[in-house]
């Protein structure tokens, strides 16, 4: 029987094995996250004789929309096929970037024995800030530390806030102070006399709007444990100065074990009883749209975002009213997920690893390849006006709209209409400001509990959701949901985070 | 099994020379080929990934390619079942079953009544309307049933919520309260699935011969007699069919069903937490496909063990009408 | 022909169920049709809404206002638009055609209890109906071993026999063919492929169109293999193009806060929900207007009978 199963394996091995021939100038082939593109053909004939004069390869982007990528991506990395050189990973995609760096997927850039970063890299590495790196460092398949993946150049720095109706509570005699100075365990006040007001109209209208899976985040100063992709587990920081530890210290916690969430799940089913929540936003399926369609049609008083510099701008002039964000730490933190949240791999079965490096050099640090990869041809999908800002050309644009975000290194993009020429600048300093979490550079291996996790993220999906947005009794959920937790070994999974954590600051 | 009866030699009741037997096996066989050839390749050939379930799967690399990633990887006997007996474990698989169980003997009920009521519309258009109509719902996803039910049930703007709310009654919070939902996923299963075995039972009533009916007239028999004496005898062998083939899956789920139409509501897992979702969250949890592949193996296991004794149950009852 | 004729006009009308029995069939069968066709009449209004009263009162059978911009929408798609259309015919068509030979000419000599290998090949079939080996090595052998990436035969080939219907068409036969029949045939020395195709087929009309129908409305409805198979935007079948949208929506709104503020502006590019709904609408028309020619031989069967003598 095994002689046989071997037979057949070697077989069907012999018969996917079909030999790359090689060709001049070498085709890369890139998949990419979230893109709408219908139309490539004239930028990939301007982009490919560029490319093909300068390093010798010639781009066949494969553009990935938000729907399929993460089945494109997740069948080529498990079934090992060869037909992505490069590909986008990150902290939050199904090829997700620390766990398949460890299963092997992605080439080791920085391999003391074949250092494609150093010998045709180097470039990036001198643009790219060396805390990028930092964050992207994670373990490989045999344990050795490195890098897997080049690290986007874009807002690294992880900045909750709370998106404040500057113009409605202007409205209700408040202040933006008013809100700041009240804290969220505060607001009752204020929602009650804007919810009254809002109602005497006649319709119905919730003040507080927000993305319930994450705003506790946003209350306790609890960032995401980068590996624990199912937000069981809470690091507390010190929200006065992100840098240091916070009163427990470095110590990871069962999330909903502590007195703060306690707290914050009373506070919000208050909040919730009071009718100052849309119970909309308590369902899975709904709260998004809840939540993103109250911003953009300005019906909220208060509502959460993961905000980026010069943000304000943009939603103030989208939605007509005016919007400010009030961070909730004193600076934006930088955490691995933040770093990892947009990478470029090199696949493991790439049969062009080097080639696939010098198209990522120049991707990074060649302003022309990277503007024309994203906003197209100047004069076909997009023009510079006097200040020398883009803009678009709509029908142009929608045909081809790659997601900027995940493409490379964004600073070397010109500023979008209204962003001023020193737009860059200003933004690089802004993140210069930002500071490192204590617990930078750690990333939560869920390997050795994996049935537990599986477990307990099916006992805690059934309750998290309601807990956070106050639809359930805090009363009779939370202890239900403690003692379920225990009995599906949540404990386990805890002090393995913590011998991790230990482990790593120890190093 | 059956194979062992066939062995046995030509059927007595074709008697012909050994030439003629073979010669009509040959021809018979290379009917078959086509569908057996892509059988082979495409289901028989991928089956080798069941060893994935006890394995920690290894990514196939240049250095390692597939599969010998797969004799690479470590064996890990019955880990990657074990999350489906941890914790909470024991909701899911008496929803999928129950569920599943329900919905065989309440499918089977309606859509067979529906078969035989279509059947014995004088209005030949009127039935044909009726089951055109009946399979719109195989068109819309969930997703767009959830639509139209949260259209309903949305708690603050849903047609229903507001009726209740202006006619000064208590509001229900549809999505936080389970105890609705068996009833609401019954209904929608029913809806959606109804037309599709109710086509299937129409055409095998079309397949009876109608002169059998007019012989049960003239000897006095009612409508409601021939039902029972000439159309349900002819619909057995349909009935058990779909009945063994039905029990195969019951232990698997219609996702869609589960996770889109309750709008993936926490407080409705209690009872819309089926082995389907279950997985799903432990993959998106994991990232592990051993584990995925080991849950669909063990659905796979529980539906092939429940079709071998349905089967042979039904085999000692009617030997024509099983399965093989 | 002759007996269909004189049942028409015959006594044989009398054999019917009472009017009041009647009359009770179809308030059952009509209210169930009408659930059943309700919701797509929903989704035809709100295909006609107006994104604005979608916002402020949710989905509604009588929209605040009327708007045809969700139609516009599709057919600015255009090309794309009408190429998913011709593909999904081409892939329904050929996909049906020949899924439907495989599964008759498989079916038919598990039907016959002559013949010798009936239990092997029953149990060949019967047993990929239960056990698969997973996503993961089927995508490997499709692809990497047949080649099936980016081509029609990607999104037809892996769905030609179903073990399923091979059953179904099984059933038809042993409930509808007399096997008598085929011992006449046979002792008449005609060929295996001769008495199938001109004694046996015309009888199993009913199922064979069965069959047809609900291979159609698979293939028709499929969009999995292209995701899985198909990066080509040219291959595309249509209801992919709907799928894909609805797919963009639901990763957006479960990844929302790991995209941050740039996953907002990529919810705002969505096309709208009116917009999916007019695909939908698209996509079930021409298959709700092929359905009566499948029915003409289901449904038309009762009254005709079979040709059995």
């Amino acid at each position: 029987m095994k002689k046989f199963l071997s037979l057949i394996l070697a077989a069907v091995m012999l018969l996917t094995l079909v030999p790359a021939m090689a060709e001049s100038p070498v085709e890369i082939t890139m998949l990419l996250e979230g893109c709408n593109v219908t139309d490539d053909a004239a930028v990939l004939e301007k982009l490919n004789a560029y490319l093909g004069e300068k390093i010798g390869v010639t781009l066949k982007p494969v553009w990935g929309t938000w729907g399929n990528f993460d089945d494109l991506a997740q069948n080529a990395v498990n079934t090992g096929s060869s037909e992505y050189d490069i590909m986008f990973t990150c902290s939050w995609t199904k090829n997700e970037y620390a766990p398949y760096a460890k299963k092997g997927a992605y080439v080791r850039l920085d391999d003391p024995e074949d250092n494609l970063l150093n010998e045709y890299g180097a470039e990036l590495k001198t643009v790219l800030p060396d805390l990028l790196f930092e964050g992207a460092m994670t373990e490989g398949p045999d344990g050795e530390k490195g890098i897997y993946a080049v690290p986007g150049f874009k807002d690294f720095a992880t900045m909750n806030t709370w998106d404040v109706n500057v113009t409605l509570l202007e409205k209700y005699g408040y202040t933006l102070e008013d809100v700041v100075k009240a804290g969220f365990y505060g607001w009752g006040d204020i929602f009650a006399k804007v919810k009254a007001g809002e109602e005497a109209e006649g319709k119905v209208f919730y003040p507080f709007v927000f993305e319930g899976a994450v705003v506790e985040r946003y209350v306790d100063g609890t960032p995401i444990v980068t590996g624990d992709s199912s937000g069981l587990l809470s690091y507390y920081m010190n929200t006065e100065d992100v840098s240091v530890p916070g009163a427990y210290g470095n110590v990871i916690f069962n999330k909903f074990a502590t007195p703060e969430f306690e707290k914050f799940a009373r506070q919000m089913r208050e909040y919730y009883l009071a009718g100052y929540i849309d119970p909309a936003i308590a369902i899975g399926e709904t709260a998004t749209d809840t939540w993103r369609n109250a911003q953009n049609t300005a019906s909220y008083l208060i509502s959460s975002e993961v905000s980026l510099y010069g943000y304000e701008y943009t939603t103030s002039e989208a939605r007509g009213i005016q919007v400010a964000y009030v961070m909730t730490t004193d600076a934006p933190y930088i955490d691995n997920t933040s770093v990892q949240g947009a990478m470029m791999a090199i696949s493991a079965n790439s049969a062009h690893p080097v080639e696939a490096m010098k198209f990522l050099n120049l991707l990074n640090t060649d302003p022309f390849v990277m503007t024309l990869l994203n906003y197209g041809i100047e004069g076909v999908h997009y023009t510079l006006n006097a200040e020398g800002e883009v803009e678009f050309n709509a029908d142009a644009r929608a045909a081809y709209s790659p997601w900027t975000n995940g493409l490379g290194n964004v600073t070397l993009l010109p500023p979008q209409k209204g962003q001023g020429a020193d737009f860059q600048k200003r933004f690089a300093e802004f993140y210069a400001g930002s500071k490192k979490l204590p617990i930078y550079g750690f990333t939560f291996d869920g390997k050795a509990v994996e049935t537990e996790i599986a477990a307990v993220a099916n006992i805690k999906d059934a309750y998290a959701l309601s807990l956070f947005t106050g639809a359930v009794d805090v009363d009779t959920a939370l202890p239900e949901l403690l003692s379920k937790l225990e009995g599906a070994g949540m404990q386990k999974i805890v002090d393995e985070a913590n011998a991790q954590l230990k482990a790593f600051l120890g190093e | 099994m059956t194979l062992t009866k066939t062995k046995t030699g030509p059927d007595v009741r074709l008697r012909g020379t050994a030439s003629a037997a073979r010669k009509k096996t040959f021809w018979l066989t290379t009917m078959m080929l086509p569908a057996a050839i892509w059988l082979l390749l495409i289901r028989y050939l991928p089956m080798f990934g069941i060893m994935m379930s006890f394995l920690d799967y290894r990514l196939p690399t240049r250095k390692m390619p597939f599969p010998m990633n797969l004799l690479k990887s470590e064996w890990v006997g019955l880990k990657n079942f074990q999350f489906l007996f941890t914790g909470e474990s024991l909701t899911m698989i008496r929803n999928t079953i129950g569920y599943n169980a329900l919905w065989i003997v309440l499918g089977l009920l309606i859509s067979v009544a529906f078969a035989i009521m279509m059947s014995e519309l004088t209005r030949k258009f009127l039935a044909k309307a009726y089951q055109t109509m009946m399979f719109f719902p195989y068109f819309l996803s969930w997703v767009v049933v959830s639509y139209f039910l949260f259209a309903f049930l949305d708690p603050t703007n849903g047609m229903i919520v507001r009726a209740q709310r202006s006619a000064g009654g208590a509001v229900v919070d549809w999505y936080n309260s389970p105890g609705y939902w068996p009833y609401i996923l019954t209904i929608c299963s029913v809806w959606k699935n109804t037309g599709y075995s109710t086509v299937l039972y129409l055409s095998a009533i079309t397949g009876i011969d109608r002169t059998q009916y007019e012989a049960a007239a003239v000897d006095g028999a009612t409508k409601w007699q021939q039902v029972i004496h000439v159309t349900l005898p002819h619909l057995k062998p349909m009935i058990i069919i779909l009945l063994i083939m039905n029990v195969g899956k019951i232990f698997n789920a219609d996702f869609g069903l589960f996770w889109s139409v309750p709008m993936n509501s926490a407080p409705l897992y209690p009872v819309t937490q089926v082995v389907d979702t279950y997985v799903y969250r432990a993959y998106t949890s994991t990232g592990n496909v051993g584990m995925s592949t080991a849950a669909g193996f063990l659905q796979n296991l529980v539906g092939f063990i429940c079709i071998m004794i349905a089967n042979s149950v039904v085999r000692r009852l009617d030997a024509d009408s099983s399965l093989f | 022909m002759t007996t269909a004729a004189a049942r028409k006009h015959g006594s044989f009308r009398l054999n019917v169920v009472s009017r009041k029995a009647e009359t009770l069939f179809h308030v059952i069968l009509g209210v169930f049709a009408l659930a059943c066709i309700i919701p797509f009449i929903f989704v035809v209004i709100i295909s006609f809404s107006s994104e604005e009263s979608i916002r402020q009162v949710g989905y509604s059978f009588s929209p605040a206002a009327w708007s045809l911009d969700a139609y516009n929408q599709v057919f600015n798609l255009g090309d794309a638009l009408w190429r998913s259309y011709f593909n999904s015919f081409l892939i329904t068509i050929v996909g049906t055609v020949a899924s439907v030979a495989m599964c008759v000419l498989y079916a038919y000599p598990l039907y016959r209890k002559d013949y010798r290998l009936r239990g092997f090949f029953s149990f060949l079939s019967f047993f990929t109906m239960i056990f698969g080996g997973g996503l993961i090595p089927t995508y490997i052998i499709c692809k990497n071993l047949l080649g099936m990436s980016n081509n029609y035969a990607a999104l037809i080939v892996p769905m030609l026999v179903s073990p399923f219907n091979i059953i179904i068409m099984r059933t038809f036969f042993q409930t509808s063919v007399p096997f008598d029949l085929i011992e006449a045939a046979t002792i008449d020395g005609s060929g295996e492929y001769t008495t199938l195709v001109r004694i046996i087929l015309p009888i199993v009309k009913p199922g064979i169109a069965t069959i047809a129908l609900l291979t159609a409305l698979g293939y028709w409805n499929e969009w999995f293999l292209c995701l899985l198979y198909v990066t080509d935007r040219k291959l595309y079948p249509l209801q992919y193009l709907l799928m894909e949208m609805q797919r963009n929506a639901e990763f957006l709104a479960r990844n929302s806060s790991m995209i941050g503020a740039s996953g907002a502006s990529a919810i705002s590019s969505l096309p709208s929900q009116t917009m999916r709904m007019a695909v939908v609408v698209f996509i079930v028309l021409p298959i709700a207007c092929a359905y009566p020619f499948f029915q003409r031989f289901v449904v038309a069967g009762l009254t005709i009978g079979s040709v059995k003598g």
